[in-house]
């Protein structure tokens, strides 16, 4: 003899069909909740997904960077560089990478093909660029080993300098000026587009890279730019774990390297995306506990509603105990009817969350990305509010005295 | 054979310090079958010695039987159930639940036996029937009149075939003709076999009861035997 769980839903969907405004009103809290809830949880799985989609682009999660270290101080002494010299021991050392590109950038030099010039950032490198960028020539040829070591007077141009300097026609076997070296045009690189779904990085996130050109890491060093510094090595090992390892690895190497100065610092990607999760965790954490307070009171306001709600059925619970509903049938029956009022505001919160994810998205310029999963945790935060705070009152009603329940009015 | 047995029913209620007895040693005999009137003037402890023969409230001393079974010394979660299966309630304010339409209202003492919906439904359209509703069915308790709700509290009561008809001033509410045509209906119920007990201060509606039992300050003045 019991009233089974199917029937207390069906009470309970009748007596919020009953009181349809004050179920709304009752569970507005909740609703508001569950709404930052989606968002929160939608921006930081966005944040993670962009952040992971630019690692991939930018050589993915097994590259392993030694660069500049910020929070070294210079004044102990200290050469933040490496000489060529010690990039070739440095690459004997780790044969199990897969790619390894020192970078020397130079800005101030001056290039021109005949009476034009171009500020185009020039760029020494090894041939293993195109590994660690993920990025060939669609025209010619890349840089090869034999420019390297016999300091070759050739060019690599971004497809962006190759349409400045030639527009349609072809730049191959041509000859630029960069200072006072004449550089041949071996290669054009292909058109390097990447179009981030956070509107913050614009059209084209990767558009600086078609505004380039590449050149032998040597004749940088040699001939271009004397005195230059090498102090960017980018590493791509075989897979993320590896990664790590040959970070670890790499670490002791570059320290002893550099006489015990801790003037570089070896940073996996792995890592990065690990930090930059965590941060965009403690971001998220933080709106999450703004939207538990809202859930809380929200809590709150719906286990007093239900208890004036009780007050207000005493009537109804005494002729329900009359007739022979037991204790147990009477808590059912009103923490079905909270937890389902619960329930229902979480999925108005769902609906709505998901409703102004694009606006709230357009108007902070990031990407959000609603997944299937925050449906049921936001599902199953309202459902456990109801469970929590539609204990008092079910207590509350199902302790009810039938014959002083009766008298009331 | 009794349906009803009590034996020195005592019920005292603590008011702070004052202890207030309400029912001084009830010794009673209901046979299965009788129409009962239960009368005596207000305070007298008719309506406390009501809700412990109905099993709403249980005796501070003595025995009640019910239908051979010692009730009095049960915990409240039996009580209900024997509330559910051998008891039907009228009362004077009818109680039906005010957002049900009368169907689902007579349908709610079979839900708390666990019939199935089928069967409650089919139940409770044949009970309605009996009373004279069934074209009132997914019609609300207010929109009937007194008299009408007075039989859709009826049609609950023994929608469960219970072993008594408890009515608490079942024809209070309403003007002499609805009051008559529930009367007949209890009279009725009596011709088939129905125990009924009724509470009443109106001597012309105690006089169609088989026996009046007379209360006055918890004690039974007359009555409390059948006979």
């Amino acid at each position: 003899m019991a009233v089974s769980l199917a029937e207390s839903l069906h009470i309970g969907v009748a007596d919020i069909a009953m009181r349809k405004v004050r179920s709304l009103v009752t569970v507005l809290g909740i609703v508001l909740g569950v709404m930052c809830i989606m968002v929160v949880l939608a921006i930081v799985a966005g944040m993670n997904e962009s952040t992971l989609n630019w690692m991939q682009e930018r050589g993915g999660l097994s590259k392993v960077e030694i660069g500049y270290n910020w929070q070294y101080d210079f004044r102990k002494g200290g050469d933040p560089s490496f000489t060529l010299a010690e990039l070739r021991k440095l690459q004997s050392l780790i044969p199990e990478a897969r790619a390894f590109n020192p970078t020397i950038s130079s800005w101030r030099s001056k290039t021109r093909y005949r009476d034009k010039y171009y500020n185009a950032g020039c760029f020494g490198v090894f041939p293993d660029m195109q590994i660690v960028e993920n990025w060939y020539p669609d025209r010619g040829r890349f840089i090869n080993e034999l420019d390297v070591r016999e300091n070759n007077n050739v060019v690599v141009l971004g497809s962006a300098v190759a349409e400045h300097f030639f527009g349609k026609r072809s730049p191959l076997g041509h000859s630029i000026m960069i200072n006072d070296q004449m550089m041949q045009i071996i290669g054009v690189m292909s058109f390097k587009y990447w179009k981030s779904e956070n509107q913050m990085w614009g059209e084209n996130a990767l558009d600086y890279l078609n505004h380039r050109m590449y050149i032998p890491l040597s004749t940088m060093l040699n001939k271009i730019s004397p005195g230059t510094k090498i102090d960017q090595v980018e590493i791509i090992a075989e897979n993320p774990d590896a990664a790590v390892a040959l970070k670890k690895k790499l670490e002791p190497i570059v320290l002893q390297l550099k006489d015990g100065k801790r003037v570089f610092r070896v940073s996996s990607a792995q890592e990065q995306m690990d930090q930059m999760k965590q941060s965009s965790m403690i971001f998220g954490a933080i709106f999450v506990m703004i939207a538990a307070i809202s859930l809380l009171v929200g809590g709150i306001v719906i286990m007093n509603i239900m208890l004036a709600s009780i007050k207000e059925r005493t009537r109804e619970i005494g002729v329900r105990l009359a007739i022979g509903a037991r204790r147990r049938d009477i808590f059912v029956q009103f923490m079905v009817q909270t937890v389902l009022i619960t329930a229902l505001g979480g999925v108005f919160g769902i609906g709505l969350g998901y409703a102004i994810l694009d606006v709230v998205g357009g108007y902070l310029e990031m990407p959000m990305v609603a997944r299937f999963d925050m449906i049921f945790v936001a599902l199953a935060v309202s459902v456990g509010i109801g469970l929590i705070f539609g204990i008092a009152p079910a207590v509350k009603a199902s302790n009810l005295d039938p014959v002083i329940a009766l008298r009331e009015e | 054979m009794e349906i009803i047995k009590t034996t020195n029913l005592i019920k005292d209620y603590n008011l702070g310090k004052v202890k207030v007895r309400a029912l001084d040693g009830i010794d009673l005999v209901i046979e299965a079958g009788e129409f009962v009137a239960i009368m005596g003037p207000s305070g007298s402890g008719k309506s406390t010695l009501m809700h412990i023969i109905g099993c709403l409230d249980s005796p501070s001393g003595g025995d009640y039987f019910l239908d051979g079974d010692l009730v009095s010394k049960l915990p409240r979660h039996a009580l209900a159930g024997i509330r559910n299966r051998k008891i039907g309630f009228v009362f004077q304010s009818f109680n039906l639940l005010p957002h049900l339409s009368i169907l689902k209202n007579v349908e709610l003492p079979l839900m708390y036996s666990g019939s199935s919906p089928r069967t409650r439904r089919h139940k409770a359209e044949e009970i309605l029937n009996s009373v004279g509703l069934s074209d009132r069915l997914r019609h609300k308790p207010n929109e009937l009149s007194g008299g009408q709700r007075q039989r859709v509290a009826i049609a609950r009561a023994i929608v469960n075939t219970p072993s008594i008809l408890l009515a608490d001033e079942p024809t209070g509410n309403l003007d002499s003709q609805a009051g008559g045509d529930i009367l007949e209906i209890f009279n009725n119920l009596h011709s088939q076999g129905n125990t009924v007990i009724m509470v009443t201060h109106d001597p012309a509606v105690a006089a169609r009861a088989d026996r009046i039992i007379q209360i006055r300050d918890g004690l039974i003045d007359y009555g409390s035997i059948a006979g």
